[in-house]
Formats: C-alpha cells, structure tokens, sequence
C-alpha cells in the first residue's frame, strides 16, 4: 500500500514536471509575435511565413510566431480593424488595394512607416498611386485587372491574341470567350466599371451586349474562368486578377497575360496597424518584406515582386522559381516593363453603384442571353444580305435604315424582341421595297 | 402503443427539433426579411412569382427533373432487372461498376465527362485529328449534356431500388401468375413491376428531387438558370446587395415546397398499396432466371454498355491525376507522381477527415434510423407521420441551405458550428434519409404476423427487434448503411459552407483545387483517389458480407 503510495506520489511528481518543462523553456526563450490580418491568396501568406521565419531566426537567432487571419475580402479584412477599435489583435494590415487603405488612413486604423527599400517602389505609375505619399501604405505586390488566353489552343486554332477591348468582338472569337458575373467576382465587376469609366456608360453597355454574344457560356467565378482557359475547354477568359496568369503556368498550362489598352493598377499594398502590440517585429517585417529576400518570397506566392530594381530573368538564374513563369506569362522581364494605358478610376462612383449595375447587367444581358444572341445573330444574317443586294445593284436604303434601327434598339436600349422585329421588316424591305 | 415507444418517440423528436426545425426555421424567417426596409414580410416571394425569370427557372426545373427521371427509368428497369433476376458471370463487378456513379460527388463525374467530351477534349480532338468533324461537337455543354450526367449519376438508386423489390417479391406470386397463363411481358408489367412499385418509388423520388438539390453540375455545364444554382449563387455571391441573398433562400424555401408536396404524393401511393409477402422469412435470393443465349448475350452488351460509360469517370480522372499540363491533347504526354505526392504530404488530413467524418456520422445515422423506421411502420405513437415529413425535410432541402441555416443557427447562440463535431453532425443530419428511405421500405415489406407470432411465444420487444426483424431486415438495412456512407463520403453542398481550415474533406479538397483553377492536377487526383478507396471499401464489404451484400445488392450466386 506505502509502496503503491510512493509510486504515484513520483508518477504525479514526474508527470507533473514533464507537463510544465516545456512552459518553463518556452519562458527562457519566448518567441517574438508578429500578427497579419488581410485577404491576401494563402499561398502568399504561406510563402511569406516560411520566408520571414527563416529571416528573423537567421538574423535574431529567435523564433517568431506569425498568426495570420483572412476573415474575408478587403471589406470584411476592413470591419475586422475597426471591431478592434485601436487595440489590433494584428501588427500589419497585408494585402488590398488603394481603396482599402485610404479607408484604413482616413479613419486612423494605421500609422505611416517608411519600410526600408520601399524608395525602389515607384510612387505612381501612368497616374495610378502606388504608394501613400505620407508613407501609410506601401505597395507590395502590384497586379492589373486583365485577361488571359490559352496559347496552345489559340495557336491550334489559327486565331492571333486579340489585342485590344474591339478585338475581342471580332467573329472569328466567337463562341471562344468567357467571363463571368459581375455579381459572382469583384474582378468582372471592376472590368464593367473599368469600361463604363473608360468608355462612356452607353457605348460601355453596347459593348457587353456584344461581347456576351461572343461567349461560349458564363463561368461561376474568375477562378473558374482562369481553370477553363488553363485545360483550353474556351482559350479566352475576361476578366482576371494578373496573377492567375502566372499561377495557371506554374501548374503546366500555357496560359499568357492578355493586358487589355484601358485598365486599372490594383497595388496590393501592406501597412501597419494603430496601436500595433508588436510594432518592433512589425517593423522588422516591413523592412524585409521590400528587401531583395522578401520580394522573392512575394513572387514565390504567387504575386508580381513590387520593386523596380527586380528582373525576372536575373532571377531565374539565381533559382527563384516563380520567375520563369512570371516572365513567360506577362512577356516582360520587370513588372514595370509593362506597357500600359491606365484610366482615371473614379472609386466613390464605382462604389456607389455596385449593386445597380450588378443588377443592371444580370436583367438586360445575363437573363436575357438566349434573346440576345437570336437578336443579334438575325441582324448579322440581314445585314449580310442587305450588303449583298447592294453588290447586285438592288435598291436598299429602306432596309439600310430599317436594320440601322435594329441595330440601335439592340445596341443602345437593348430591346431584343424590337430589335429582332425591325430585322425581320429590314429583310421583308429587302425582298418588297 | 406503449410507454416505451411513447418515450423512445419523444427521444427522436428532441433530436429532429434541434437539428432540423431549429435550423430550418431560422433559414426560413430569413426569407421572409425584407432587404429595402429592414421589415418583415412577403414581399420577397411576391416578386418571386411575378417575376418571369424565376418563374423561367423554375420551369426549367421541373422539366429537367422530369426528363431525369424519364432516363433513368427507362434505362433502368432493364438494367435492374438483369441484376436481379439473371444468372450470370461477373454479377458483383457489375453491380459495383453501376453503383459507382453515387459514390462520386457528382461534380466529379462532371469533370471526367467535360474532359472527354468536352469542346476540346478526348473525343473531339480524336474526331477533328482523323478528320471526321471540323469544328468541335457540343456533347455535353446544354440540357442534353445536364441530363446525361444527371441520369447517370442517379441511375444507381432506380438500379438499387427496383432490384431490391425484384428480389424480394414473393416467387409465389409470379409464379400463380405463369399458372394462370401469363407470358412473360404481361407477367412482368401486370405482376413484377407493379408489385416494386414502393421499392422503385423510394428511389425515384430521390431522382425528382435531385435537380432540385444539384447546384454544381448545372454551374460547371454553364447551365445557370436552375433553381438551385439561381439559389446558390444568389446566396453565395451577393457581396453587399442582401435583397439578393434573401430571394436566393427563397429559392430554396419554393423549391423544397415543391419536393415536399411531390415527396408526401409518392409516399401516399406506397401507403396506399402496402404489398407484403408471407414467406419473405424463407427466401432470401428471390426468384433466379436462366435466360436464353440471345436475351442473355443482350444482356451482357448492354451492362457493358452502362458499365463502359461509369468507368470512364475513373478512367478519364486517373489519367489526369498521373499527368500534369492535359492541354489540347487527346491523351495527356507528360506523367508524372506529383499530384499524389502532393495530396499524400501535404495533405493527407483530408483522407483522414473523410473517414472519421462518415463514420461518425454513420454511427449516428443508424442509432438514429433505425428506431425512427420502427416507429414509424410499427407502432402507432401519435405523431410518427410528423416525424417522417420532418426527415424528410432534409432530403429535399438542398444541401447549400442546410449549411447556410446550420451557419446560422450554430454559429452564435450555439456555437457548435465553432468545432469540428458540426461536420460529422451536418452529414447526418443530411443524410439521414437515405438509410431512412432503405430501411422504411424493408420494414413494408416485413410481414408484421412474424413479429406478431415471437412476441405471442414470449420475447420481448428488443428480442423480438434483434431476433426476427433484424436478419429479416438485413439486406434493406445493409444497402442502408452502404449507400448512408456513401453518401456522406462524398457530400460536399453543405459541408462546404461549415468547413474550417483543417477540417476540409476529400471532395472539398477537389472542389477547391478545381474551382480555384490552377491545381486541376490535384483535383483529379483526389477524385481518383476517392473512387479507389471507396471501390475497396466496396470490395472489403462484399468479400466479409459475402451472400448478405450480394442478395443485398439484388445479385445471385454466380
């Protein structure tokens, strides 16, 4: 019984230790903490954690614990801050664009920091902001709202890589094109906007009624936009974050960049918080994250490296990875080499119409698909005709001006079913003038 | 009606009322919310009804399900017959191969087809390279392609349903039938058929009500204007437009009411002609056939047929998943390991989350099930019907809005949604009905007088339960199991709104990789991966089960 006693006594003695030893260590040598909220890809955040780690034990001969949290997109990332109100649960704000962070400085959620090396970030580019004047925001990771394209299929197919927003309405894409809805991915949303802002909203909406004529089909989201261009299934996808490019190729896909001539920068762009609990580790973070070491862990997730002084062959050779694809997927060798047409993006305007022109676009022209393409797939067949009378001498100015009416109520009130009518009137006045 | 089963019933209903009213109700009280104003009211549905669009969707899914079920049937009765009825080589493998489609998420059967017959896949590059055809045919972008692989995907439960009935109907009927001078086709139509009306019933309603539950399929077909999908990306995507979302839940709410009411229609025609047989006790291969060589060869050619069509869902994802960059090629020219070294390293936790997921939730289904079945054909306690209309609720909810309302209901108040237990407990809760169905219309078929005579020698209730209506019940109850696992293993709608980091199963793992574009690689991997451990599974059953799964399955001794 004594025995038995004795032997539990030193099992619990024991036990007890074993079970405190670790906390003990732990206190002798606590790591450093280091937190990130933001709705970065989680390959970035993977890369990224992998990369400092490996930094800070390097240099500080320490161990940092990084917690990162993605509670949603930028909005959410945005309403995460602010239900923190001024005691962060975080240290650095990682990833989002411009908008994002303008909301961020104007309601004092973060404080300016000069992270070293950030002077290799170009303050702004074709007039699109790249980084905060007063040093609140930094861009990390910049990309552009573009399209993409299947090489190999697009080569098999004999067709060239439609360069510009018009070429892409050229027939010979047709039934080769997808994108998705605007209410199913921010990115389609932005390339509404982009064209509305870009060209003016009446010839912005006469183009997408002819461009969903051009689709194949509506995919469920960009991602599964870049996924049917990548296996080829329809060898041009619209609207795409750039980095997909670049992603799809690391996969094995032959998928290039398709930089459209009117778009916008997105400069995914990193900050730190009001009030950040580790500032000193986030600082630390923020100076890596512009070195030579901490861009190349940007480019390995998956995201274009923001500084000017990088070249992607420079760095292929040195065994960066992602280079090779990076290059071969935007054909340049710098990010910045990239030549571009930006338009002045005006956000409060876009904001602010969010939902209506979602709307917009899903009762004119996603509901109403079938009707359109019927429509507008009569008016071709009329207008070709109208254009062969005219090679026979006929007399066509009433069905001229008849299908110049269809046209019109298909392209500018799209009216469908009126638009179908007065092709069919255009073809009757063909026959009987 | 005694105390016990009074208290038993009160036990069910505690359970049903926190895992399925509860939720429910709360999804629909959101679709009565009111985005404009903040208020409550109808107004929602009002707009539903009057708007041409919804009501378009609406129609359009009527008339998929109809022609789903149309395939089905007519390919299946055949097919099921077959089974059941003739003596021929390979019966299990064939079998298996038919099932095969039901342990798939159907999305994965999605991606094999669009792979193969897809613009640019297998078949059309094979056609456009030997110079049949110039431009790509459409084979499966449309209704035809939706019906396709829905019928395929369903098939499996007419096969297992008509089967079962054509084995458990009493040979002596058929029998007084060719007595009395009926030929084969009369016999069959006059005798057969109509006495597996409860049995093809039970499965011919999950087929209605699939295209009211299958969001993906329609999605990735670019098939959009379903019911379902209308739902789903009305819930899923509405960024900050919440009148959106609510007229998606909408959506959900008109379309289960319309299950429901076509559910409760079937169930009254099975209630209303209750067959049994007497000497079920002493059958357990049914009636076996030697058909002649020409029906037999016919017969060969057209499960082979059926069979060719199902294996190419494994076939077509194996080659993905031991190849990377299958571009524009018939057949993939780069192969390679990756794919699974990186599932098996990386992350070999979702493996590992499937299992323990279905089992557990397996282990709840049948504790759960069959006292309900028994409840609900045995006894006579107040309320059982309510009980099965409640059940069945689940089945024709579809999966997205039973993880959005769990979402709901457990995330704040009780906040079970915060740990992983929620999985295993959203796919019972989800798949409840399919083992329900099974062992419901096994318990029909169970003469009550064999019951009735052990407890008239004696035994108690409990004894009598595992003595006598057990082993009678076995075969319903076994394809129960099988088809609950099953089930579960490859349920992604629900658990793809309640899974966390870590907690992600085999077909969210291959939703993931394949929707996010860039890892179709891994995405067919996985989907490989899944066919293969369920078709051991299937396998390593059969093999302990023995004559049990096989009569279960509606085969005979080879």
């Amino acid at each position: 019984m004594k025995k038995k006693t004795l032997t539990a006594a030193i099992f619990i003695v024991l036990s007890t230790a074993l079970l405190l030893w670790p906390m003990a260590g732990a206190k002798v040598q606590a790591a450093d903490k280091i937190g990130w909220v933001g709705p970065v890809y989680k390959e970035l955040s993977a890369s990224l954690t992998a990369g400092f780690k490996a930094y800070y034990k390097k240099t500080y001969g320490k161990d940092v614990d990084i917690t990162f949290v993605r509670p949603g997109g930028w909005p959410v990332c945005l309403d995460k801050v602010r239900a923190w109100g001024g005691k962060p649960d975080a240290d650095i704000f990682l990833g989002a664009g411009a908008p994002a962070h303008e909301v961020l400085k104007k309601e004092g959620l973060i404080v300016p920091y000069q992270p070293k090396n950030s002077d290799k970030v170009p303050a702004d580019w074709h007039g699109m902001k790249v980084k905060d004047k007063g040093d609140y925001w930094t861009c990390f990771a910049p990309w552009i709202v573009t399209n993409l394209y299947n090489e190999k299929v697009l080569k098999r197919l004999k067709l060239p890589p439609p360069k510009t927003w018009n070429d892409l309405l050229d027939p010979i894409y047709r039934g080769n094109i997808v994108h998705t809805l605007p209410y199913a991915s921010g990115t389609m949303h932005e390339t509404i906007e982009i064209l509305m802002q870009a060209f003016g909203e009446e010839e912005a909406w006469k183009y997408l009624r002819l461009l969903a004529a051009q689709l194949a089909r509506f995919s469920t989201g960009s991602t599964d936009t870049t996924q049917l261009v990548a296996r080829g299934e329809v060898p041009i996808g619209i609207a795409q974050p750039q980095m997909n490019a670049m992603a799809a190729r690391k996969d094995g896909f032959p998928v290039r960049d398709l930089l459209p001539e009117k778009t916008i920068l997105v400069p995914e762009a990193v900050a730190l918080l009001k009030g950040a609990p580790n500032e000193k580790v986030g600082k630390i973070f923020l100076d890596w994250l512009f070195s030579d070491d901490g861009q190349k862990y940007v480019l390995e997730g998956r995201y274009f490296a923001s500084n000017t002084d990088i070249s992607f062959s420079k760095w292929e050779k040195e065994g960066v990875e992602m280079a090779t694809h990076a290059q071969k997927a935007l054909g340049v060798d710098s990010f910045w080499d990239l030549k571009v047409d930006f338009i002045e993006y005006d956000l409060d305007l876009a904001t602010k119409r969010w939902d209506e022109v979602n709307r917009k676009y899903e009762y004119e022209i996603y509901r109403k698909w079938g009707e359109l393409k019927s429509s507008l797939f009569l008016i071709e067949d009329v207008e070709g005709e109208i254009a062969a009378a005219k090679d026979a001498k006929m007399d066509v100015a009433k069905a001229d001006a008849k299908i110049k009416e269809a046209r019109k109520l298909f392209e500018i009130d799209g009216n469908y079913p009126a638009a179908r009518l007065a092709a069919s009137k255009a073809r009757a006045l063909l026959v009987a003038p | 009606m005694s105390r016990g089963s009074i208290s038993l019933a009160a036990l069910l209903w505690l359970v049903i009322a926190f895992l399925v009213l509860y939720p429910l109700s709360i999804l629909i009280i959101e679709s009565f919310k009111i985005a404009a104003t903040g208020g409550w009211g109808i107004g929602n549905y009002l707009e539903f009804f009057q708007d041409a669009y919804y009501l378009k969707t609406f129609l359009n899914t009527l008339y998929l399900s109809t022609l789903v079920l149309v395939t089905t049937t007519v390919f299946g009765i055949p097919l099921a017959y077959i089974l059941a009825r003739y003596r021929h080589l390979g019966k299990t493998i064939f079998t298996a191969l038919i099932l095969l489609p039901i342990v798939l998420p159907a999305f994965a059967g999605v991606f094999a087809f669009i792979i193969f017959f897809g613009k640019y896949g297998t078949v059309n590059l094979l056609l456009m390279d030997i110079g049949l055809t110039e431009q790509p045919i459409n084979f499966i972008y449309g209704l035809h392609g939706l019906v396709f692989i829905q019928a395929l995907h369903m098939l499996p439960f007419i096969v297992l349903g008509l089967s079962a009935g054509f084995t458990n109907i009493d040979p002596s009927f058929e029998e007084a039938a060719e007595v009395e001078g009926a030929s084969g086709f009369r016999r069959f139509f006059t005798i057969t058929l109509p006495l597996c009306t409860p049995s093809y019933l039970a499965g011919a309603v999950l087929v209605f009500l699939w295209p009211f539950t299958d969001w993906l399929t329609p999605l990735i077909l670019g098939q959009v204007d379903f019911l379902p999908s209308v739902s789903y990306i009305n819930i899923s995507y509405h960024f900050t437009d919440v009148h959106r979302k609510y007229m998606g839940i909408v959506a959900v709410v008109v379309s289960s009411v319309v299950c429901i009411s076509l559910f409760l229609l079937a169930r009254w025609w099975v209630e209303k002609k209750k067959y049994t047989g007497l000497s079920k006790g002493t059958t357990s291969e049914g009636r076996v056939i030697e058909p002649s060589a020409w029906v037999k060869s016919g017969a060969y050619v057209y499960m082979i047929f059926i069979a060719i069509l199902v294996l190419l869902i494994p076939i077509v994802l194996g080659l993905a998943a031991f190849s990377r960059r299958w571009v524009f090629e018939p057949f993939p020219t780069y192969w390679t390991l990756e794919n699974f070294r990186l599932i098996l390293l990386e992350s070999p936790g979702l493996i590992k989350n499937s299992f323990l997921y279905s089992g557990i939730a397996l282990v709840f289904g049948i504790a759960f099930g069959l006292p309900v079945a028994y409840l609900i054909v045995r006894t006579r306690v107040p309320g059982r019907d309510a009980l099965d209309f409640v059940i069945t609720l689940m089945l024709a909810f579809p999966g997205i809005a039973i993880g959005v309302s769990y979402l709901l209901a457990f995330w704040k108040g009780i906040p079970l949604a915060q740990y992983w237990i929620i999985m295993p407990i959203a796919l019972f809760a989800r798949r409840l009905p399919y083992f329900l169905r099974m062992a419901h219309s096994s318990y029909l078929q169970l003469d009550p007088s064999l019951e009735e005579a052990s407890e008239v020698s004696g035994a108690g209730k409990v004894r009598t339960f595992f003595n006598i209506s057990l082993p009678l019940l076995l075969k319903g109850v076994l394809v129960g199991v099988v088809m609950f696992f099953i089930m579960a293993f490859q349920e992604i709608s629900t658990a793809v709104f309640l899974y966390k980091g870590g907690w992600e199963t085999l077909p969210i793992g291959i939703y993931l990789n394949w929707h996010r574009g860039m890892e179709f690689g891994i995405a067919a991997a996985m989907a490989f991966l899944m066919i293969v451990i369920t078709f051991i599974l299937l396998l390593i059953i059969s093999r302990i089960g023995g004559g049990v799964l096989k009569a279960a399955w509606g085969a005979g001794e080879n």
